[in-house]
């Protein structure tokens, strides 16, 4: 599952590079924000899918609005001279570092949970720890 | 099973987002590798505007050159044509010859190179400039060489008219308008051998300029051939006179 997650990340790395594009000055900004945006709606859709309460609307609908909501707020920021991207850059700052807490904690979790089970079935008949 | 292709979209879409993420990543980063960071983006922007602004105004210098060629081509035609007859004929070679004088026509003839550059020698004055070509150097040579005579001169390619002005901008020397920058090339047209000694006569000016270690090179030559001057001579506050004796005469 993660696996899959990664190698869609390193798919998409390599078409970044290799395509001939690059982003002009002006719009850095832009596409920074949004970048900020799909990096969080990606670890919240792992975590989600992690604990079983993933539903794909919600996670479309997340994508799309924060990231198109992050760029409308860069612009603007533009528009009125302060740097209204900032919280954007705070907003999923915090919540990716949220995200990751309890992606962590599931996994740790649940690998407790297993190595819990195999250390009782283990113990029965060597005795060993291990 | 409903349930499966569900978990199967929802992976189909993470994975998708994970696309996404990455390719706008490489984006970004090959972007900010290439213009500096975003918030060096203002002064990259700037960079980008100038950049445009400076390539727009070059391409508008070479249309209006386009077209002042063109005009001058036309105006060419005009004189020729006009030139039948003994007396239009004579005119227009004193068109010409006038024209060759003022510097609107290529020439050629025989004469004398000059290439300067730069000192070379150590800074032992500890003032850069002294060791640096100046346009009253400029200016000396150009009149040592009309003072022998020549009858048409250009440095860097641009022709010496009666209204040139040599003049020091920075770094640059501006004549015509144009900046020109060492090594300084000039060519005159006129007797070489005098020309020649002018120049390179005990004490003349390059014997003056090469006590600076300043490198000065002159060479006669048989042929050379001196551009016109392809730009427009002012006459804005210029008018023949029309008494016989102006007031400043004498």
């Amino acid at each position: 599952m993660m696996l899959l997650d990664l190698l869609g990340l390193v798919i998409g790395l390599a078409i970044g590079w290799l395509c001939p594009w690059t982003v002009p000055a002006g719009w850095s900004v832009y596409v920074a924000t949004g970048l900020l945006a799909a990096f969080d709606s990606a670890l919240g859709g792992v975590r989600a899918r992690l604990k079983g309460q993933f539903a794909l609307g919600i996670f479309l609908s997340g994508t799309v609005g924060n990231a198109v909501i992050a760029v409308l707020l860069a612009w603007l920021g533009a528009q009125m001279g302060i740097p209204l991207y900032l919280a954007a850059v705070v907003v999923f700052g915090t919540r990716m570092f949220q995200n990751f807490a309890e992606i962590r904690r599931e996994l740790l979790t649940s690998g407790a949970k297993s190595a819990k089970i195999n250390q009782d079935m283990d113990s029965r008949p060597a005795g060993g720890d291990k | 099973m409903e349930g499966k292709t569900h978990r199967k979209r929802g992976e189909l879409a993470v994975v998708a987002v994970f696309v996404v993420l990455g390719f706008l990543l490489a984006l970004q980063l090959k972007s900010v590798r290439l213009y500096g960071s975003p918030t060096d983006a203002t002064s990259a922007a700037r960079l980008e505007t100038l950049q445009e602004l400076y390539n727009q105004a070059t391409e508008e210098r070479d249309k209006l050159q386009e077209q002042l060629d063109e005009t001058q081509k036309e105006l060419e035609d005009f004189r020729s044509a006009a030139a039948t007859g003994d007396e239009n004929a004579a005119l227009k070679t004193e068109v010409d010859h006038l024209s060759m004088l003022a510097g609107l026509t290529d020439v050629e003839g025989p004469g004398v190179m000059v290439v300067m550059t730069d000192s070379t020698a150590e800074n032992t004055t500890g003032d850069e400039a002294d060791y640096l070509i100046h346009d009253s150097d400029l200016l000396t040579m150009l009149n040592e060489l009309r003072d022998a005579g020549a009858e048409a001169l250009s440095l860097n390619g641009q022709r010496v008219l009666t209204t040139s002005e040599v003049r020091c901008a920075g770094s640059v020397v501006l004549i015509n308008g144009q900046r020109v920058s060492a090594p300084f090339v000039i060519y005159a047209i006129g007797d070489p051998a005098t020309l020649y000694n002018a120049l390179t006569m005990r004490n003349g000016v390059v014997d003056v300029l090469r006590q600076w270690k300043i490198n000065v090179s002159v060479t006669m030559s048989d042929k050379l051939l001196i551009e016109k001057y392809t730009g427009v001579i002012p006459s804005e506050h210029l008018s023949p006179a029309t008494q016989a004796e102006g007031e400043g005469a004498g």
